[in-house]
């Protein structure tokens, strides 16, 4: 990575908080992610590190705070207190070209072949024509390694080739960063690293990444940084040399990991 | 079996024919589409207009057609609403159907993971796009067979729509048998042609079945 204290993070979180009814799932979450940054969140289930992640496309609309993607705000029309207008729907929709997602559940529309999945969006979102976006959609089935799976419909793609394919939907959009929620913690064990070799392939070709994961190996090896989370507050981000290290300076960060170096993951 | 009675009340009963099919497929398409923006608009639309589309569905529901189609015809003269016997009847038609379609389509809303619309919107599909090509025809899959069956009984419901005077088989078939008091050979007759309609429809609906579940089936 380059020099990213000079440079303005690509995604920039101030004072993010978001509530269900009464519980407060995310409480003042100031982070940054920086270009070609690839950002692990982890923490115990319900510390809020997927409603983190789906603040940052809007899939949650954030009550307080901010998130900005390149400068622009995410979801309202304007920063500061609520109560704050969203964005309209046109306007949303074009922010969230520039965000690529990819889910626990795969969520591929089970009605269309691997290549329709891919090529929707390009045809009916960025209106290329037909002959176009089935090229650029075959180029990014290659990436994942599924040229040969193009006419499948889901149901027959094992959950690692969804998971694929799913990640080919969504740079096949050329995002400016790409959210990953839990990607392989849906796949039976010998299909994970597939899914995880072409997420090591995206970081190295210099994609922005932030991935909530289980998969402490992938984050103690691909991350930049690690953001620990817990009971909807960032406890810390830091460098997994540190977080994984033997003895994190955080206890909450130590007792999550210590189940994980139990079963020799990390 | 006097054959010389279909030689001549042939053409009118193929006319009677002619117009079931007319109130059958114009009133259950319009009843569908109706039916259809209902369900749309009792998920999507705000609150108070889904208890509307509520009452609504409980009124239609549950009043019987022969009495929803004489309040159109007979009552609606006197708001001003002139029709003919076959708009009457298409009309209320639309309207008996509605509710029942509205239903069908409300449940196959259900059936439709929420993930599924969040990662079309992740891609910035549109909510129309996002209807029409993601949900709609996956709703099919569970929805084909109940509206197969709905179309079905509603090919017979228009044998109600000669009590208004509407020409259609039932009421061609009535006036041959008075006109020459055989009943066996024109109910026979008429027997044929809703058997016609009822295997028909249920052949088109087995085609679509197996078009909309094709993803479903293992390769």
């Amino acid at each position: 990575m380059g020099d990213i204290t000079t440079e303005q993070p690509i995604i920039e979180i101030r004072n993010l908080s978001k509530h269900f009814d009464d519980f407060e799932a995310l409480r003042d979450i100031t982070l940054d992610v920086h270009r070609s940054e690839v950002l692990c969140l982890i923490g115990p289930s319900g510390s809020g590190k997927s409603t983190l992640l789906r603040c940052i496309n809007f899939l949650e609309a954030y009550d307080g705070g901010e998130v900005r993607l390149e400068g622009e705000l995410i979801g309202w029309k304007s920063a500061g207190a609520p109560p704050r207008k969203p964005l309209s729907g046109e306007a949303l929709r074009r922010q969230r070209q520039h965000i690529g997602m990819v889910f626990q559940q795969f969520n591929l529309w089970p009605h269309l072949t691997a290549l329709e999945n891919v090529a929707e969006a390009l045809i009916h979102v960025k209106g290329l024509p037909k002959a176009e976006a089935m090229t650029k959609a075959r180029a990014a089935l290659a990436k994942v390694n599924l040229s040969d799976k193009e006419a499948n419909f889901p149901a027959n793609l094992s959950g690692g080739q969804q998971q694929r394919v799913a990640i080919a939907r969504a740079i096949a959009m050329e995002p400016s960063v790409m959210l990953f929620d839990e990607p392989t913690s849906a796949l039976d064990p010998e299909l994970v690293g597939e899914v995880l070799g072409v997420m090591k392939q995206m970081a190295a070709e210099g994609m922005t990444m932030v991935v909530v994961t289980h998969e402490m190996g992938f984050a103690a090896h691909v991350a930049d940084r690690v953001a620990f989370l817990e009971g909807g507050r960032l406890v810390t981000c830091a460098p997994p040399a540190d977080i994984f290290g033997r003895e994190p300076d955080d206890p909450r960060v130590n007792a999550f990991l210590k189940t994980y170096r139990e079963r020799n993951v990390v | 079996m006097e054959l010389d009675l279909f030689v001549r009340y042939g053409p009118a009963l193929l006319s009677g024919f002619g117009v079931t099919i007319l109130c059958w497929i114009v009133g259950s398409l319009g009843g569908l589409v109706l039916g259809f923006a209902l369900a749309c608009l009792y998920r999507f639309g705000p609150r108070p207009l889904r208890w509307l589309i509520q009452a609504y569905v409980e009124v239609i529901r549950g009043t019987p057609f022969m009495i929803q189609l004489f309040i159109l015809y007979f009552g609606g003269p006197h708001f001003g609403l002139l029709l003919t016997p076959v708009q009457a009847g298409i009309a209320s038609f639309i309207i008996y159907g509605s509710p029942y379609f509205a239903e069908i389509f409300r449940s196959g809303f259900n059936a439709i993971p929420k993930g599924q619309i969040e990662a079309a919107r992740c891609v910035g599909l549109s909510e129309g796009r996002i209807l029409f090509r993601i949900i709609l025809p996956q709703m099919l899959v569970p929805t084909t067979a109940p509206l197969t069956n709905f179309f079905i009984i509603l090919t017979k419901e228009t044998a109600i729509l000669s009590v208004v005077t509407v020409p259609e088989l039932l009421y061609e078939t009535q006036t041959m048998a008075s006109e020459t008091f055989t009943f066996v050979e024109p109910f026979l007759v008429l027997s044929l042609f809703y058997w016609l309609m009822v295997i028909g429809t249920s052949w088109l609906g087995d085609k679509v079945e197996r078009r909309v579940t094709r993803h479903l089936r293992r390769a």
